[in-house]
């Protein structure tokens, strides 16, 4: 009751400038105007009429990396608007949403450096909402590239970010198990980097649920929904992806992979127990089957020879859905959420249809997932 | 009960005697006071509710801007009614004149003064908590009108609808308040 009575004094203008970029998405007929074009100049046009406007008139040549970046750089200038206008605690939950890019640029940084980028080369693929100072950023891959090096970075630089708590929380935990008081630089040596990122996007995801829980109201419901959801995403695809790997050895299973799994989502406990264990698909596929919503997932899997759609589409199509259904209530802080994620999918779906016109693989233009459908499968004609 | 009451000429003795020594002005104003003061509170509760959003929304849609000010005009009758009230009620009030002597005059009439200091008071609240809710359920109905406003021009007079059943709230409060009203009148010396 006080959420609705009160919720507009602090976000009712945040909220109101959200619902006016949703109607800047791009419409079904936007979306066919697009793949009926040619060639990318002509993407370029047809965009130039929508809410895009004329966001590649400076761009020297339009090729699709130019597209997913100027159109990047336009979602995060409305969302950096939103942060300017939020007060407490939305401005918090505006930060959480920046944390799971600060994280990507992190572990780009780090990767990059294992394989000897150039710095400013690594910088530029960064995500900008998860851009951090720039002395930071230039500083990530001067540090030497060894277990001493990430150690001293850890120290030095990644302590004082947003995700320094996550990094000292997966550091703690992996000390802990690796039995002796192994200092940061034996962890690190030890563990892989794709597994430092799982851990870190699992307790990002953790700290992320408990704080809209905290706020309470509509957004803990709509928000715990896609959060757990997405949990449940990240452990069915470590499980997918972790056969064929060390990862999947009986010894590993128990005690590292289940590690991975986040401790919020719907699969958890007795999901992720079973998943746990599971050696192979039809394992999996045994451990998710109590669930209808993941056995349905899982089916599509099952039929990707037969119908061409891989279980990415699936779980894309799901996250669309539920970003969707944020919208439908009003005052609450899911829709901020909601229209970074769709945001980023139509800006997957515009630079899959500039690689295909590229490429000139027209029948495989239209596999992409708009937003804000009429067509969508889960709409009632 | 075991504790001494006060046996004094100027003490209460009870309750009752409590409440019928407090004077039917401070009844009366109090009554005014409540009635446009809480219905100044909803009205602005309401403006802000719906002025927020609707700020925000024309920034993508500007055409809402005109259309959306009724969802404002509808909070600010509440405050309207409330004024109103606020002065039919004071016209009902004497001059408080008869206690120039110092004392009542003898064929004072108590009953008609204690009734007109009632009825004024509780016209006062009954109007004025009715326009908090009023002006609070169209201020949320407003924002939303102005939210699907900006997504969908058809939507606009539809939820129109829903406002204006939300401001007849206020008026059922107005209605019953003049009506209570009508017979008060404070005696006059």
């Amino acid at each position: 009751m006080s959420g609705l009575c009160v919720h507009n004094r602090d976000f009712g203008m945040t909220e109101a400038l959200v619902r006016g970029f949703r109607t800047g998405f791009l419409t079904d007929q936007d979306y066919h105007h697009l793949t009926q074009c040619d060639t990318l100049e002509d993407v370029k046009m047809n965009l130039a009429e929508t809410d895009y406007d004329a966001f590649l008139a400076d761009a020297p040549a339009v090729t699709p990396a130019v597209i997913l970046e100027k159109a990047t750089a336009k979602m995060v200038a409305e969302f950096r608007f939103l942060r300017a206008q939020a007060d407490e605690p939305l401005s918090t939950f505006l930060d959480y949403v920046t944390y799971e890019y600060m994280i990507d640029n992190v572990m780009l940084l780090l990767k990059g450096t294992l394989s000897g980028r150039d710095v400013g080369e690594l910088i530029a693929q960064c995500h900008p909402l998860g851009r951090f100072r720039d002395s930071t950023m230039r500083s990530i891959p001067a540090f030497e590239n060894s277990p001493k090096g990430y150690a001293d970075l850890y120290q030095t630089v990644l302590v004082d970010t947003p995700v320094g708590p996550y990094f000292s929380q997966f550091l703690a935990e992996s000390s802990e198990r690796l039995g002796s008081a192994a200092e940061v630089r034996h962890v690190l040596e030890e563990v892989e980097l794709e597994v430092v990122k799982h851990s870190l996007m699992k307790l990002y995801l953790e700290d992320f649920a408990a704080f809209c829980d905290g706020v309470g109201g509509d957004t803990a419901e709509i928000m715990g929904e896609i959060l757990r959801a997405r949990a449940d995403q990240r452990a069915i695809n470590i499980t997918l992806n972790s056969f064929g790997t060390p990862l999947n050895e009986p010894a590993m299973r128990a005690t590292d992979r289940k590690r991975l799994y986040p401790s919020i989502g719907f699969l958890y406990p007795a999901g992720t127990a079973k998943l746990a264990e599971a050696a192979d698909e039809g394992a999996l596929g045994a451990a998710i089957s109590a669930f209808p919503v993941y056995r349905e997932i899982w089916a599509v899997h099952q039929n990707e020879s037969v119908e061409d759609r891989s279980i990415d589409d699936a779980f894309y199509e799901r996250e669309v859905q539920m970003l969707e259904l944020a919208f439908e209530g009003q005052m609450h802080f899911g829709i901020y959420y909601a229209f970074v994620k769709l945001k980023e999918q139509e800006i997957r779906n515009l630079v899959w249809i500039s690689e295909c016109i590229v490429q000139q693989q027209k029948d495989e233009i239209n596999k992409f997932v708009p937003c804000f459908s009429q067509t969508a499968p889960w709409r009632a004609s | 009960m075991g504790y001494e009451t006060c046996q004094g000429e100027y003490c209460n003795a009870s309750y009752d005697e409590l409440l019928t020594h407090v004077s039917p002005y401070a009844w009366a104003y109090m009554g005014i006071a409540l009635g446009l003061g809480l219905s100044v509170v909803g009205a602005a509760w309401g403006i802000w509710l719906t002025g927020s959003s609707l700020v925000g929304a024309a920034v993508k849609a500007p055409r809402i801007r005109s259309k959306n000010l009724i969802s404002v005009i509808f909070c600010e009758a509440t405050a309207i009614y409330g004024v109103i009230l606020a002065i039919l009620l004071l016209s009902k009030i004497g001059d408080g004149s008869e206690v120039k002597a110092g004392v009542l005059p003898e064929d004072w009439n108590y009953n008609q003064w204690y009734f007109a200091g009632y009825a004024l008071f509780s016209s006062g609240v009954g109007v004025g908590l009715t326009n908090v809710a009023s002006g609070i359920s169209v201020g949320i109905a407003g924002s939303s009108c102005a939210l699907a406003d900006a997504q969908d021009a058809s939507l606009f007079v539809k939820i129109l609808i829903v406002e204006i059943f939300a401001s007849a709230l206020g008026i059922f409060g107005i209605i019953v308040g003049i009506i209570q009203s009508n017979d008060a009148e404070f005696p006059s010396a």
